[in-house]
């Protein structure tokens, strides 16, 4: 059969191939992910970290915090800036309502009738003091010449179970350390 | 016209290829960045400033009565009253679970940010063994005006124009920072 073919038909066979990659259909999937992945992102400035097991409440809320300070609850402690700085005490009354977020502050912990937390105070001084120096060799200048005035906004990102009793000592805490705005943070509700 | 076999061929349209290899190795490095940049935690705030007199507000309720909407959680109720009685006091039961209405809660403010379209504060005073997200869903209620719920609207000073609120109390303050409750 093959010596009857033509001469045309055996110069276009002896040419090499060119196998080339249709790249256009991936260039689309990439460019769509792209497109959520950017409109995503600007729900996401913020470094917020999480401890696993922490379940935060949902709010209606549309603000999205920037970065501040921020100190975490779950029902066994307090982390502030991943410091864990105090430790619940679970005693007998507390483990019966451990699915409820059973727990107690120490008594040691505690100043001023129980209302200030010790080791939060000191945390949050501390925290403070570095940010009055850094702002204090910063370039950043008010309109009279003076280092920008501490913000004092903390960041609270509280377990769901955790009881106001234990977010008033922190707010009365944060408050006597110089911090004034509270940010209240939850989870955003979908619709 | 007859043209020779061989200037036929030539004639053949010749396909343009764009190299599309370096823009497909840009979209893969931004995409891994954007990847490892972003949180996937949608969070949001609710900000609550810790209570201060300042002296603008003295002088303010020195001619005025304020309104200082006030929200109390109680253990089987919640009242929503005004210390100087500038709204009838109302008192609204929690739900067949035990927790406060929120929805009732929400209506009740819809009524009275109608009435006073310029307060923006509110004082909430929760009960101690309130749990963080019945406060923050009772917040909600005090500070946020759903797309669902009836439009409200207040006159632009400067244009005349009335003109829709998109919030309802956002200041909220917590009222018992140093008592009991």
């Amino acid at each position: 059969m093959g010596a009857y073919r033509s001469i045309r038909t055996r110069r276009m066979r002896r040419k090499p191939r060119e196998v080339e990659l249709q790249l256009t259909s991936m260039l689309d999937v990439l460019v769509i992910i792209l497109v959520f992945l950017l409109k995503s992102y600007s729900t996401s400035t913020n470094n917020f970290t999480t401890l696993p097991g922490l379940k935060l409440p949902l709010s209606a809320s549309q603000d999205i915090p920037p970065d501040s300070l921020h100190l975490i609850i779950t029902p066994e402690g307090m982390t502030f800036e991943n410091n864990r700085i105090v430790e619940f005490e679970m005693n007998a009354a507390s483990l019966d309502e451990a699915e409820t977020g059973g727990y107690t502050l120490r008594r040691a912990d505690l100043a001023e009738d129980g209302r200030q937390i010790k080791p939060l105070y000191n945390a949050l001084m501390e925290a403070k003091d570095k940010a009055e120096l850094l702002r204090a060799k910063s370039k950043a200048r008010d309109a009279e010449g003076n280092p920008l005035p501490f913000d004092g906004i903390l960041a609270i990102q509280a377990d769901k179970r955790v009881n106001y009793d234990t977010i008033r000592k922190i707010m009365y805490t944060g408050a006597t350390a110089g911090f004034k705005t509270f940010r209240l943070l939850a989870l955003k509700r979908d619709g | 016209m007859l043209k020779r076999p061989s200037s036929r061929r030539r004639s053949a349209p010749s396909e343009v290829a764009i190299n599309l290899v370096p823009m497909l190795d840009a979209l893969v490095t931004l995409i891994g960045f954007l990847l490892f940049s972003m949180s996937f935690l949608a969070l949001v705030t609710i900000e609550t400033p810790i209570p201060q007199i300042s002296e603008a507000d003295v002088q303010k309720k020195i001619t005025e009565k304020p309104l200082q909407l006030t929200v109390t959680l109680r253990d089987k109720e919640t009242e929503i009253w005004s210390p100087f009685q500038r709204i009838k006091s109302q008192t609204i039961p929690h739900n067949s679970e035990g927790l406060p209405d929120t929805a009732a809660i929400h209506a009740a403010m819809i009524e009275i940010k109608r009435e006073f379209t310029a307060e923006n504060k509110v004082v909430f005073v929760p009960a101690a063994s309130t749990s963080y997200d019945i406060l923050v869903a009772v917040m909600d209620s005090l500070r946020v005006l759903e797309p669902t719920d009836p439009a409200i609207f207040k006159t632009n000073e400067q244009t005349g124009i009335d003109e829709p609120l998109k919030a309802l109390f956002t200041e909220v303050v917590f009222g018992n920072l140093l008592g009991e409750g």
